[in-house]
C-alpha cells in the first residue's frame, strides 16, 4: 500500500470532514481513495488512449524490434 | 537477457480474447509462446463470448494464480476497482517470468503501471502481426478500419483513424 501525502486546501478539508463525521466514510484514507477511484472512473477513456497510443507503438516496433 | 515477444507467455484478460474474437483474430496469440487464461477470465469469456473459447490456439491454457494477494496489492485492485478476471490475470502475470499482460482494461493497465507489468491490448496485437508477418498491411488495416462495426472494443473514432493513417504510413514505407 502506498502512503500519500498531500496538500489539501482548508475549506476542502473541512468539507471532507462533515462527510467523515457523517458517517459517509470511516476515516480521510477512506474518502481519499473513494475520491481517486471515481477520478479514475471519469477520466478512463483519456487514459485508455494513452495506452493505445503506446500500443500502436510497440505494434509498430518503435519499442525497439522483438 | 530480454525474453522476445514469440517466446514470452501472455497471460489474458477477457477483453482481448473476446475482442480478437469478433475481429477473427485470435490466431495473432500463436505469435506468444503460451496463452495463459485465469479460471475467472476463463468464465467471463464463457459468459460473454463463448465461440472465442472454442478458437484459442493450441497453446493455450488454463492456469491458477499460486498466491494470494497480499494485503497491499488487495489494496491496489480495490483501489482500482479490479473485477475477479483481472485479479488473476495481474496475479498470475506477477507469477510467470518474462510474461506480458493482455488487457484492454484501463484501470488493469494502470495497475500494471504500478506494479511494474509490461502491458498491451488488442489494437498492439492487430499491428504487431504486420511486423510478424502473420498479417499483411492490408489485412490489418482492413482490420482496423473495421474494427467500430465488428468490434465491442470502443475506441474513439478521431483516434481509430490517426492510427489507421500511421499504420498506413509505416506499410507504403517498408514496401
Amino acid at each position: 500500500m502506498k502512503t500519500i501525502q498531500a496538500e489539501v486546501p482548508d475549506q476542502l478539508y473541512e468539507q471532507a470532514r462533515v462527510l467523515i463525521e457523517a458517517g459517509w466514510f470511516r476515516d480521510e484514507g477512506d474518502l481519499f481513495r473513494e475520491a481517486l477511484r471515481r477520478f479514475l472512473d471519469a477520466h478512463r477513456p483519456s487514459l485508455m488512449e494513452k495506452f493505445i497510443r503506446d500500443d500502436v507503438a510497440w505494434g509498430l516496433g518503435l519499442h525497439g524490434k522483438d | 537477457m530480454a525474453k522476445t515477444d514469440r517466446t514470452r507467455p501472455v497471460v489474458c484478460d477477457a477483453g482481448p480474447l473476446i475482442h480478437l474474437d469478433e475481429l477473427d483474430s485470435l490466431d495473432l496469440l500463436q505469435g506468444f509462446a503460451t496463452v495463459l487464461i485465469t479460471p475467472a477470465v476463463w468464465q467471463e469469456v464463457r459468459r460473454h463470448r463463448p465461440t472465442a473459447l472454442s478458437r484459442l490456439p493450441r497453446s493455450s491454457e488454463q492456469r491458477e494464480p499460486e498466491g494470494v494477494a497480499d494485503e497491499r496489492l488487495t489494496a491496489i485492485f480495490e483501489t482500482f476497482g479490479l473485477g475477479a478476471g483481472d485479479r488473476e490475470a495481474v496475479a498470475l502475470v506477477r507469477e510467470v517470468p518474462g510474461a506480458l499482460l493482455l488487457t484492454d482494461d484501463a484501470a488493469v493497465r494502470l495497475v500494471a503501471e504500478q506494479l511494474g507489468i509490461e502491458a498491451r491490448g488488442t489494437i498492439g496485437v492487430i499491428i504487431r502481426a504486420i511486423r510478424h508477418g502473420t498479417r499483411t498491411g492490408l489485412a490489418a488495416l482492413h482490420t482496423l478500419e473495421t474494427l467500430p462495426i465488428r468490434s465491442s472494443l470502443y475506441v474513439r473514432s478521431g483516434l481509430l483513424q490517426e492510427i489507421i493513417a500511421l499504420v498506413r504510413q509505416q506499410v507504403e514505407r517498408a514496401e
